[in-house]
C-alpha cells in the first residue's frame, strides 16, 4: 500500500502533512526508539542489535570449539552440535554482517551523499524491525524442540522433512520462515536505498563522486535486490515442500527430477554474491579508513571503483565452483572455474589500491587503522586459500575439509575486522566522544593474535571433515596431496589451540564493549572530526549530526561541499568555515515520520510466521482467507475516520460480513464449525491473529505519508524524471523478477533433467488425466483486459474523470476475481476430481505453486484495488491529475502480474 | 502519455498473439519440431511482455536507466536458469 492520503502520494515539494505518530520523542525516552522513522536513529538500532546477535552467534561458536576439544563425544549431543553449527553459520552471516554494515550504511549514507534522510522512512524503520523479528523466530525456533540442523547451506534433501528428526521438524520451518522474513526486511532495505542513492544526492554530486563507503553499499544493494531474490524463491519451494510435499520423490528438492541439484543452483546464485554483500561494505570501510589514516585519496580510485562494479556483476556468474562435487557437466565446471579465478583479478587490484595508498601517504598508527591493515592482512590469506578453491581439480580434495572452514573464515571474519575498525573510526561521530585508544590497540592487538590461533590451524588440520562433531584425533596431519606429514601430534592438539584462540578472539571483545561504553561517559568531547585528514560529508557537520543532518541546504556544485550559511569540506581536505552560499535555498525542515506500525506490521510477520511453522495443512489456507473480511471491514472503518464516512466506507463494512459468512461455510464443509475450530491446533491461532492484525495495520499504514519530500536541488542521474515511489516501485519489479524467474527457471530446470517432452507423460504418470489449453486462454484474456482497464483509469484519473477512474478500477477487479474464480474451478477439477495433487510429482508441484504464486501476487493486487476503489471515490487520485501518479504505481504492479502471466500461459498450458 | 485509441489498439492485439499461442499448439503447426514451436510461442510471449512493458508501463517514455534496470533482472534469471540448464545437458 503505497498511499499517500496527505500529499497525494506524489512527488512532493512541500514538506507535506507528516501529522501521523507525533513528534520524536527525545532519545532518553524508550516511545523514541519505538516509533522512530530517522536513519541515524534506526542505524544505531540495526548496530547494536547486529552486536546482540554477534554474542549470540559467538557463544554458539565457543560451544563449538568446546566440542572439538577432544575428537570423542563431548558437552554436545550430535543432534545439538548440527543445530548450533547451522544457527551459528545463519547469525553470523545473516544477522551479524550485513545487518551490522548496514547500521553504518543507515547512519552514514545520507549524511555522505548530503540527504536528509532515506527515500522511504517508514519502509526503513519496518526492515529493521522485520530484521529483529526475523532473528527473534530463529531464537524461537531452538524453543519448539529443535532449530535447523542442517547447517547455513541447507542442502538438500536433508533440509526436507524426510530427513529431518521428527522433533527438529517445527523448529526447522521456522528457521526458513525466519530467513524468508529476513530477506523481506533486506528487499525492502535495498529499495530504500537504491531510490535514494540515485534520487536524493546533493546539488552537484555525481554518482562516482560519492564516498567509497556509500559506492560500497550502493553495489550491495545491487546485489542484494537480485541474489536475495532467488534465496526468497528457494525459500519458498522449500517451505511449501515442508507443508506439502516433504516425502521422498515429491515436491522440489525431493524430486528425482533434479531436486537436490536444483536446491545448490538457487542457494548459491544467490550465495555466492552474498559473499560479496558481506565483504563489501568492510572494503567501504577499508577504503575510508585508509584514505584517512595515510592522509591521502586513495591511488586509483576510479579503477578501485570500477574492480568493485566488476566484481559484482562476476559474482552472479561464478557460482557453480561451489558444485564441483555434484553431477554437473566438465564444460560448465570449466567455465565456472575461469570466472572464479577471473573474479580475483579486480579485487588484486583493490588491495593493491589500498596498500600503494599506504606506501603514498603517511600513516599514522590509529586504532582503526590497525583493524584495517590487520583485515587486509587476513583478506589476502582467505582470498588466495580461496583460489586453490576455485580450481576444479584441488576443490575435488579440499571440498568439505576444514580448508574451506579456515578459508571462508579468513573472508568473512576478515571482513568482520574491518567493520570493528568502522566502529572505532565512526564512533567519534556517532556519539560525540572518543573512544581510548590504547584500549583498542589492545584490542587490536587481542583479536588478531586470537584471531590467527583460531582460524590458521584449520589450515594445518584441514583433512578434517567440515561439520562432523567427532574427529579422529590421532591423525597427523599432512601437507595437501602428499604424504609428507606435517606435524607427529594428532589433529587434537591443533582444534585445542584452535579453542584457545576462539576464547582470546572473542574475549578481546569485552575489552571493546568496555572501552566503547565507558568512553560514551568520558569528557572526551569531540567536534566535527576527530581526525587530521577527512574527506566525506558526515565530517563537516557536529558530532553527532543534528536532527536533519545538516545546517543549511548541502551542496557540491561549486566542487566543494558548502551550506547556507556553514562549513565547507574540500575534496578529500579539511573542514573549514565558509561563509555562506548565496543562491542555496532555504533548508527543508526535517520530516518527522515517527510511527508505531512499522513495529507493529513486523510484529504480526513474526506471530504469522511462526504460526505457519506449525500449522495443519488441512488449515493451511483458512487464516488468510478469514482475513480478508477484516482487511474489507478496515477499509470502511479506517477510511470513514481519515476521510470522513461516506455510502462505500459503509459499503466495505457491510459487503465484510457476507464475505466472512460465505468463507465460514465453506470452512464448515470441510472442517465443521464449530468442531473444525475447536480442533485447529494452537499454531491456527496465531496465524490468524498475526495475519489478520497484519491486515488491518496495512490499511493504516496505507493512509499515512510514506515517503519523504525529494530536495528542490538534487542530484538525480540516470533517474531524473521520475519520482521516487515510481522508482522504488521499479527497483522491487526488478527483484520480483528474479523472484517468478527464479521459479520459472525451477520449473525448466526440472523439465529438461525429465526429458522436455518426456514432462507430459509423467504428469499422467502421477494421475492426470486431462489439462486442457483453455481455462489458460480465457485467464490470459481476463489478464489483458484488465491490464488494459487499469491503464485506462491512469488515462481517465489524468482527465479528472471520477466515474470513469472508479469504473476503470472496478472492472479491473471484476477481471481479477473472474481470473480467480476460472483458476479455482481449474483447480477443483485437477486436484480434486482428477487427483493431480500438490505432491503428485514434479510437473503438478511446479504447476500448483509457480501458477500460485502467480495467483497470490493477483490476490495481493485486488486488496489494494479495494483500497484504491474506496480512495477514489472519496476523491482521491481524479480530483488532482498529480495525484493520479498512484494508480500509475499500482498499475505497474498489474502490469507485471499480467507480463508474468504472458509466459506461464505458454509453458504450464500450450506448451505442457 | 500514449492515447486511449492506442491503448485499445495494444489490447486488441495483446489479444491476437495470445489466441495465435494457442491455435499455433491445437493445430499443430509445427508437428514435431518441439524446439521450434517452443521458440516461437515463447517469442510470441516476449513481444507480448515488450509490448505490456514500453506502453502500458510506460517504458517508452522513461529514462533508458529503468529499462537497464528490469534488464538487469531479465538477465539474471536467463542466467540462472541457462546455467542451471546446460549444467545438466
Amino acid at each position: 500500500m503505497t498511499d499517500n492520503a496527505h500529499n497525494g502520494g506524489t512527488e512532493s515539494h512541500e514538506t507535506g502533512d507528516h501529522d501521523d505518530g507525533g513528534h520524536l520523542p527525545p532519545k532518553s525516552s524508550v516511545k523514541r526508539w519505538l516509533v522512530t522513522t530517522n536513519h541515524k536513529d534506526i542505524g544505531i538500532l540495526y548496530m547494536i542489535t547486529a552486536l546482540f546477535f554477534l554474542i549470540f552467534g559467538g557463544i554458539l561458536a565457543f560451544m563449538i570449539r568446546m566440542q572439538l576439544w577432544q575428537s570423542g563425544p563431548f558437552i554436545l549431543t550430535d543432534l545439538g552440535y548440527n543445530q548450533i553449527v547451522t544457527a551459528h553459520g545463519l547469525l553470523m552471516v545473516f544477522w551479524f554482517l550485513s545487518p551490522f554494515a548496514f547500521g553504518l550504511a543507515n547512519y552514514l549514507v545520507p549524511l555522505q551523499i548530503g540527504a536528509d534522510d532515506l527515500a522511504f522512512p517508514r519502509l526503513n524503520a519496518m526492515s529493521y524491525w522485520l530484521y529483529l523479528f526475523s532473528g527473534v523466530l530463529l531464537g524461537i525456533s531452538f524453543f519448539q524442540g529443535s532449530s535447523l540442523p542442517t547447517g547455513w547451506t541447507l542442502y538438500a534433501p536433508l533440509n526436507l522433512p524426510a530427513f529431518i528428526p521428527p522433533v527438529a521438524e517445527l523448529g526447522s520451518l521456522s528457521a526458513i520462515i525466519a530467513l524468508a522474513l529476513f530477506v523481506a526486511s533486506v528487499t525492502i532495505g535495498s529499495v530504500n536505498f537504491l531510490t535514494t542513492m540515485y534520487r536524493m544526492r546533493a546539488e552537484g554530486l555525481r554518482m562516482r563522486d560519492i564516498p567509497l563507503f556509500s559506492i560500497s553499499i550502493l553495489l550491495t544493494v545491487w546485489m542484494m535486490l537480485f541474489a536475495f531474490a532467488a534465496l526468497l524463491a528457494a525459500l519458498m519451494l522449500l517451505s511449501f515442500d515442508h507443508v506439502f510435499a516433504g516425502e521422498v520423490g515429491t515436491g522440489y528438492f525431493g524430486s528425482e527430477e533434479g531436486g537436490s541439484l536444483l536446491w545448490t543452483h538457487l542457494f548459491w546464485f544467490f550465495g555466492h554474491p552474498e559473499v560479496y554483500i558481506v565483504f563489501f561494505p568492510a572494503l567501504g570501510v577499508m577504503a575510508e579508513v585508509v584514505q584517512t589514516f595515510s592522509g591521502r585519496r586513495l591511488v586509483g580510485r576510479k579503477w578501485f571503483i570500477i574492480a568493485m562494479a566488476l566484481v559484482a556483476i562476476q559474482s552472479f556468474i561464478v557460482w557453480m565452483h561451489h558444485m564441483f562435487l555434484t553431477s554437473i557437466n566438465l564444460p560448465i565446471k570449466t567455465v565456472m572455474m575461469v570466472t572464479t579465478i577471473g573474479i580475483s583479478l579486480p579485487f588484486d587490484l583493490m588491495v593493491f589500491a589500498l596498500i600503494y595508498t599506504m606506501i603514498k601517504g603517511r600513516v599514522r598508527w590509529k586504532t582503526p587503522f590497525l583493524f584495517v591493515l590487520g583485515a587486509i592482512l587476513l583478506f589476502i590469506l582467505g582470498g588466495i586459500t580461496g583460489v586453490f578453491l576455485g580450481a576444479i581439480v584441488l576443490d575435488y580434495s579440499f571440498r568439505g575439509t576444514y580448508w574451506v572452514v579456515a578459508h571462508f573464515h579468513y573472508v568473512m571474519a576478515s571482513g568482520a575486522v574491518a567493520l570493528v575498525g568502522g566502529i572505532y573510526y565512526w564512533y567519534p561521530k556517532i556519539t560525540g566522544k572518543m573512544y581510548n585508544e590504547f584500549l583498542g590497540k589492545v584490542h587490536f592487538v587481542a583479536a588478531f593474535i586470537g584471531f590467527n590461533m583460531l582460524y590458521f590451524p584449520m589450515f594445518i588440520v584441514w583433512d578434517t571433515p567440515r561439520r562432523w562433531f567427532h574427529y579422529s584425533g590421532t591423525v597427523a596431519p599432512k601437507i595437501p596431496f602428499t604424504d609428507i606429514t606435517l606435524f607427529t601430534t594428532g589433529f587434537t592438539i591443533w582444534h585445542q589451540v584452535a579453542t584457545v584462540g576462539a576464547f582470546l578472539f572473542g574475549g578481546s571483545f569485552l575489552i571493546m564493549f568496555y572501552n566503547l561504553f565507558v568512553s560514551l561517559y568520558s569528557d572526551r568531547v569531540v567536534d566535527e572530526s576527530p581526525w587530521a585528514y577527512t574527506g566525506s560529508a558526515e565530517w563537516a557537520v557536529s558530532s553527532p549530526p543534528p536532527e536533519g543532518n545538516f545546517p543549511g541546504t548541502p551542496s557540491f556544485a561549486t566542487g566543494k561541499l558548502s551550506f547556507l550559511d556553514g562549513t565547507e569540506l574540500t575534496d578529500g581536505g579539511e573542514a573549514k568555515t565558509d561563509g555562506g552560499v548565496a543562491d542555496a535555498v532555504a533548508h527543508e525542515q526535517h520530516a518527522d515520520h515517527t510511527s508505531w506500525w512499522p513495529l507493529v506490521l513486523s510484529l504480526t510477520a513474526l506471530l504469522t510466521g511462526l504460526g505457519i511453522s506449525g500449522l495443519e495443512t488441512a488449515y493451511f489456507v483458512w487464516p488468510f482467507l478469514f482475513s480478508i473480511p477484516l482487511f474489507v471491514a478496515a477499509i470502511g472503518v479506517v477510511g470513514a475516520r481519515r476521510d470522513g464516512f461516506t455510502p462505500i466506507h459503509g459499503a466495505f463494512m457491510g459487503a465484510s460480513m457476507p464475505i466472512l459468512g460465505a468463507f465460514a461455510l465453506v470452512f464448515h464443509l470441510h472442517h465443521g464449525v464449530p468442531g473444525g475450530l475447536a480442533e485447529a491446533n494452537e499454531y491456527f491461532w496465531l496465524t490468524l491473529a498475526g495475519v489478520g492484525t497484519g491486515m488491518v495495520t496495512l490499511v493504516t499504514m496505507g493512509y499515512e505519508s510514506f515517503e519523504v519530500p525529494t530536495p528542490r536541488r538534487s542530484e538525480q542521474w540516470p533517474f531524473e524524471g521520475v519520482t521516487n515511489t515510481k522508482l522504488g516501485m521499479w527497483v522491487f519489479l526488478g527483484s520480483d523478477i528474479i523472484l517468478f524467474g527464479a521459479f520459472i527457471g525451477s520449473y525448466i530446470f526440472m523439465r529438461i533433467n525429465a526429458g522436455w517432452t518426456n514432462w507430459h507423460h509423467i504428469a499422467e504418470t502421477n494421475g492426470l488425466v486431462s489439462h486442457p489449453i483453455l481455462p489458460g486462454l480465457i485467464n490470459t484474456y481476463l489478464l489483458l483486459a484488465s491490464s488494459f482497464t487499469v491503464v485506462l483509469a491512469l488515462a481517465y484519473a489524468k482527465r479528472g474523470s471520477r466515474r470513469g477512474t472508479l469504473g476503470a478500477l472496478a472492472v479491473t477487479f471484476a477481471g481479477a476475481t473472474l481470473f480467480l474464480l476460472n483458476k479455482g474451478i481449474e483447480w477443483v477439477d485437477l486436484y480434486i476430481h482428477q487427483g493431480w495433487q500438490f505432491d503428485s510429482g514434479p510437473a503438478a508441484s511446479t504447476f500448483y505453486l509457480t501458477t500460485g504464486l502467480h495467483a497470490a501476487h493477483v490476490v495481493v493486487g485486488m486488496l489494494i484495488m479495494l483500497f484504491l476503489i474506496a480512495r477514489a471515490y472519496t476523491g482521491a487520485y481524479w480530483s488532482d491529475g498529480e495525484q493520479a501518479h498512484t494508480i500509475e504505481y499500482f498499475g505497474l504492479y498489474w502490469h507485471f502480474v499480467d507480463i508474468v502471466w504472458l509466459f506461464l500461459f505458454p509453458l504450464f498450458y500450450v506448451l505442457f | 502519455m500514449t492515447s486511449i485509441r492506442t491503448y485499445t489498439i495494444i489490447f486488441v492485439a495483446l489479444m491476437i498473439l495470445s489466441t495465435t499461442q494457442a491455435a499455433i499448439e491445437e493445430i499443430g503447426l509445427f508437428g514435431d519440431q518441439v524446439l521450434l514451436a517452443l521458440v516461437v510461442i515463447l517469442g510470441l510471449s516476449v513481444v507480448k511482455a515488450v509490448t505490456v512493458a514500453g506502453w502500458y508501463m510506460h517504458l517508452r517514455e522513461e529514462p533508458r536507466a529503468i529499462t537497464y534496470l528490469a534488464l538487469a533482472g531479465v538477465i539474471g534469471v536467463v542466467a540462472l536458469t541457462a546455467g542451471a540448464g546446460y549444467s545438466i545437458l
